[in-house]
């Protein structure tokens, strides 16, 4: 009670209420995360005050949408939102793990174990349960030619939890495509180089890949061709707009006619640079059906359009940074940064480049690329929302496939993972151990079967039912998960149910290091936030 | 005509901006009203420079302030953070879950009340035909009730405002691990603008409105400095500088009168003052004119006025006015360098403002900010009532001596009022303005003078800040009003004529030597409580020493000789 003595305000929490504020939290945390798990999970539909809407069903966003208070509750949201800065999944997972691990737990500490030994035992179980998942995990030989199959099959049971099955079904071909197509072999793959574009039009299902790049903005000249075939496609950062020189350098002038010759001299340069870009034009698309097409990243004035309009060149101004990486990558070519010395190398070319207009809204497609090594997916839904939920879906998708190929391996799911594991650590590992820690052992091999638990629970399954004729299976030999409509046991590897390998690890990785952490608080001290304060 | 982009970052600057907007709004207003006075529609100011027209999905005609408005989340209250527009589609419709066909759970936040006056705005739109034909005594008392709600129940800066925004105008902050009621200092923001990529979403919004623009002029950036947003603007106007490398930025920080709260403790007093210097640092680095905004107290500003410090609503007005003063000369007609129109005098461009503060005579980009509200007339030549003497200061920490032989600064004069409450010409007011500049003591090296006949319109919602001697066109009456002391505000007061001014001169040295000396105090001693403060933002060493070198280069234009000491190393 020192504490009190320097500071009159403190509150400490004392060993056993300590514990238990970090066990409740911790629990109050699954609670609300519990039911997103899987295919059968509940969407959550979240209207804010001024009647926005919002709908997720991924552990991620509701963690960062619920504004937590609670610390402990904080600590744990962050180490499972990490979870998905690093891998793009299992936040839900990680937070049930956790929540489960410290259940566990108290069962033990209220029979009398001390939580040192806990903590020492799920070291060991820890340990052992990743090299059990090294032995398990389903290897994939990714190589020049990935086994689409595959790959498909762990987007569609990435998918298959966020949106209807149609649609995901939809989506795991684009996906899957979108990634392959961006992939260059031996380079870390670079999700930024899929564009996500949204329109508020149609339906969910006329969602799209395009090969190639759409692009949010239009040309700005009412002559230019709405849409052309067969197109260079020039990408550039240059300036083809008149202003000042230097902010610095103001024009010293002392009759308006001075000041006329000066403008029309700084107006030359723009000029200038806008005929390079025309008599290049002429050079390539000479006599031929070919057309022009110039993306820049800075302006063009109307002046400058009218001049590229006059000879017949599409011009596009103020794209997106990114948009210039992304348009080599897809076109080919390369970006320019000044117009002196322009040759045929730095084109890019697109078979067909059109103009869509929706509203004030335009959008630009540079479609039909030879070997588009960068695409968009087009996501098209009725309303904002729609459009924000499938959105992250494919965020999720993409990062699953892009860990399969980067992990060559996966994992297979329904719980068959969870309980295999379970079987290992009570069979094996157990007898390794002295004493107490066995309890511990035991109740990380328990917590492990949250997975398969909260599976079962959303489908509307009988819980122990579910578990013990999984357990039997596995103890027969058999390695089977969860079908989530009849609860029997299946093969997950027939119905192309996996799991991310790197995603699995993170969990079985960070889950009891948060949770050793917090069963070893014995005592809180509050000088400042409430920490009563309900979640 | 010269596009201009408004962004406006943090809680106050939206407060500042929805008053801003009101003005505008206003303008548009009496320049189609055949009963409004004639002078808004024949002065007219060219609204496209701020505004731009499109349409919504369904083809409806729209315009809209060219703005990008950050906040933090929930700051909008009861207005949807994609606009007014296109929110027309069916509820019904809108609750539809079509992505997913298995359970739902609902969890629905408590509906953020509309008060009386967004109730009536809504109630006008969809009846706009009835409101017209209500008897005027019975409309009269309405506006009354809807001014004292407003007088007592400002809560968001939505809550005022009248302005369609367009979907892509309004940004609101998320920050997962940000508590935005502690958003107070510098550090706080450092997660918020990486999370989730916001910055980028921040980039494209301004890219939206950018690439509409043939010829921006600038970026007119408002920025709440006082905590954690100023982190926030910084790192928006370093990506700006970056892709819109030509486009001249004139930032306003303004402050409102209750961030200067007394500190609680020493730590938060040694916070606050880093907190200043960093943040002047930072935010000076990328824009090319800065004008603080922010008295710790504008209850005593004027006599003229009645602010009270406590209320968001009160103080953001006078900001608002002034930025819209200063405003005004970016649209004003262009007409030829030498000649003169009846309608206006003296137009510029953010660049041309930029470069003839800053650019001239002392290489100074840090401007003070003085504000006549009202103007006086011009038939009164009794020295208090001059123009010139009635500009208050609204950038804290200045020195008040006007004997600077250096100063450069830019006068705008609109809606000034003559004898008898006629409405003054321009070419009167440039003669006055002028020989009250030649009766100076010490005159400016430069001085730069805008007018236009047109002042400043009172909107519905604009707080009750006039004293009871300001008559209803904004003049000031000689006999006190009978009514007593009972500040008035938009029912009594339709219009004031306005006179604003941007000061480059050695005014603002302690407010830059302050910042500049507390960072070498308090940041870069080593193990003190200051450094360590630092560090927990992210600032390395070597950062902090840029940062103080940066504060030093800023004053250096005020002591040439501390230049040759400089050189010589």
């Amino acid at each position: 009670m020192s504490v009190r003595f320097l500071n009159q305000n403190a509150e400490v929490l004392n060993k056993s209420a300590a514990l238990h504020m970090n066990i409740n939290a911790a629990k109050g945390l699954q609670d609300v995360l519990k039911t997103n798990l899987g295919p059968k999970g509940t969407i959550k539909m979240l209207v804010g005050g001024a009647g926005d809407l919002k709908l997720t069903k991924d552990g991620n966003t509701l963690l960062k949408e619920m504004q937590i208070q609670n610390p402990t509750a904080i600590m744990i949201a962050r180490t499972a939102v990490a979870q998905d800065d690093t891998s793009g999944d299992g936040t839900t997972s990680t937070v049930l793990f956790i929540g489960e691990l410290m259940k566990q737990s108290e069962r033990c500490i209220d029979e009398g174990t001390h939580p040192r030994f806990l903590v020492d035992a799920f070291d060991v179980a820890k340990r052992a349960t990743l090299e059990f998942l090294e032995k398990f995990k389903t290897p994939v030989v990714i190589g020049d030619e990935p086994d689409r199959d595959t790959l498909k099959m762990i987007a569609r049971t990435t998918l298959r939890t966020k949106l209807y099955e149609g649609l995901a079904d939809q989506l795991t071909d684009i996906v899957v495509n979108a990634v392959l197509c961006i992939r260059k072999p031996d380079e870390p793959i670079d999700l930024f180089m899929v564009e996500i574009m949204h329109m508020r039009h149609k339906f969910d299902v006329d969602t799209r890949l395009v090969e190639g790049l759409v692009l949010d903005h239009g040309s700005r000249h009412p002559d230019m061709k709405r849409r052309a075939e067969n197109c260079y496609i020039l990408t550039c950062n240059v300036s083809l707009e008149y202003e000042k020189s230097e902010i610095n350098a103001g024009f010293f002038y002392s009759n308006a006619e001075q000041r006329e010759k000066m403008v029309a001299a700084e107006r030359r340069q723009v000029d200038e640079r806008v005929k390079r870009i025309i008599e290049l034009k002429n050079k390539v698309c000479a006599g031929g059906d070919k057309n022009f097409v110039v993306i820049n990243q800075k302006g063009i004035d109307p002046p400058s359009l009218d001049l590229l309009a006059r000879a017949g060149i599409i011009a596009l101004r103020r794209a997106k940074r990114r948009n210039m990486e992304r348009l080599v990558l897809a076109c080919g070519g390369e970006a320019v940064n000044s117009v002196d010395d322009l040759t045929e190398d730095c084109l890019g070319w697109a078979g067909l480049v059109y103009e869509h207009v929706l509203g004030e809204e335009k959008y630009t497609f540079v479609e039909n690329v030879k070997n588009p090594r960068s695409c968009t997916i087009l996501i098209k839904g009725p309303n904002d929302h729609t459009i924000a939920q499938i959105k992250d879906a494919v965020r999720d998708g993409l990062r699953s496939v892009k860990n399969t190929v980067e992990d060559e391996a996966v994992v297979l799911g329904a719980g068959a993972f969870e309980v295999a594991a379970k079987k290992h650590l009570i069979d094996n590992v157990k007898k390794t151990v002295k004493g107490r820690a066995q309890l511990g052992v035991e109740a990380f091999a328990e917590a492990l079967l949250v997975i398969p638990k909260t599976l079962a629970e959303n489908s509307g399954l009988d819980t122990q039912d579910v578990i013990v004729s999984l357990q039997n299976e596995h103890d027969r030999g058999m390695v089977v998960g969860l079908n989530h409509h009849s609860g029997d046991p299946i093969d997950p590897q027939m119905d192309g149910i996996f799991d991310n390998y790197s995603v699995k690890r993170q969990i079985i990785n960070s889950g009891p290091i948060i949770a050793s952490q917090l069963l070893l608080v014995d005592e809180v001290i509050r000088a400042g936030r409430n920490m009563r304060k309900p979640t | 005509m010269r596009e201009v982009v408004t962004v406006q970052v943090g809680g106050f600057a939206n407060f500042v901006g929805s008053h801003f907007w009101n003005f505008q709004d206003e303008l548009l207003g009496l320049a189609d009203d055949p009963g409004a006075d004639p002078v808004f529609r024949t002065a007219a100011l060219d609204m496209d420079v701020l505004y731009r027209a499109g349409e919504t999905h369904q083809g409806v005609a729209t315009y809209c302030p060219r703005l990008v408005s950050v906040g933090s989340r929930g700051s909008l209250g009861a207005l949807s953070s994609s606009g007014t527009l296109g929110s027309s589609s069916a509820a019904a419709e809108q609750h539809n879950v079509v992505a997913w066909s298995g359970n739902v759970t609902k969890s629905v936040a408590k509906p953020h009340e509309r008060n009386l006056f967004l109730q009536s705005l809504s109630e006008e739109e969809q009846n706009p035909s009835s409101s017209n034909d209500q008897n005027t005594a019975k409309k009269n008392v309405e506006d009354k009730d809807l001014v004292e709600s407003l007088e007592n129940g400002v809560k968001f800066w939505t809550d005022y405002s009248k302005v369609q925004y367009h979907p892509q105008s309004l940004y609101e902050l998320y920050g997962s691990w940000t508590d935005f009621d502690r958003f107070d200092h510098y550090g706080t923001a450092r997660e918020v603008v990486s999370e989730w990529s916001q910055m980028e979403e921040m980039n494209e919004r301004l890219r939206f409105f950018v690439e509409e623009c043939d010829h921006i002029q600038g970026l007119q950036f408002i920025v709440d400095d006082s905590g954690g947003f100023s982190s926030v603007a910084a790192q928006y106007l370093e990506s700006i500088a970056d892709d819109y490398t030509n486009t001249p930025v004139l930032l306003y920080c303004v402050r409102n009168p209750v961030s200067y709260g007394s500190p609680r403790n020493q730590r938060e007093n040694i916070t606050r003052s880093l907190h200043d210097a960093v943040s002047l640092s930072k935010l000076s680095y990328y824009c090319n004119l800065m004008v603080p905004i922010g008295l710790p107290s504008l209850s005593y500003l004027s006599p003229l006025l009645s602010i009270k410090d406590d209320k968001h609503f009160h103080s953001s007005a006078i900001c608002a006015a002034a930025i819209h003063s200063v405003s005004v000369p970016l649209r004003l007609q262009h007409v030829g360098p030498a000649s003169d129109s009846a309608h206006s005098s003296g137009n510029l461009d953010i660049g041309e403002l930029v470069h003839i503060l800053s650019d001239q005579g002392r290489q100074n980009m840090i401007t003070a900010l003085d504000v006549a509200m009202p103007a006086p007339s011009l038939a009164d030549r009794k020295d208090l009532s001059n123009i010139e003497r009635s500009l208050h200061c609204l950038t804290p920490e200045t020195n008040d001596d006007d004997e600077d032989p250096y100063a450069v600064e830019s006068l705008v004069v609109h809606g000034a009022l003559d004898a008898g409450g006629k409405r003054a010409s321009v070419s009167q007011v440039k003669d006055y303005i002028c020989s009250a500049f030649e009766g100076r003591a010490t005159k400016p090296k430069f001085s730069h003078l805008s007018v236009s006949p047109c002042p400043l319109p009172i909107p519905l919602p604009f707080p009750s800040i006039f004293s009871s001697s300001i008559g209803h066109q904004g003049q000031i009456l000689s006999s006190q009003d009978p009514e007593g002391t009972r500040p008035k505000g938009s029912l009594d007061v339709v219009s004031v004529p306005m006179a604003a001014r941007l000061r480059s001169s050695n005014d603002v040295v302690p407010f830059i030597e302050r910042r500049s000396a507390s960072l070498q105090r308090l940041g870069m001693a080593r193990g003190t409580l200051g450094s360590q403060i630092l560090r927990d933002w992210g600032f390395g060493k070597e950062e902090v020493e840029d940062m103080g070198e940066h504060l030093a280069k800023l004053l250096r234009p005020f002591y040439p000789e501390m230049d040759l000491t400089s050189d010589s190393d």
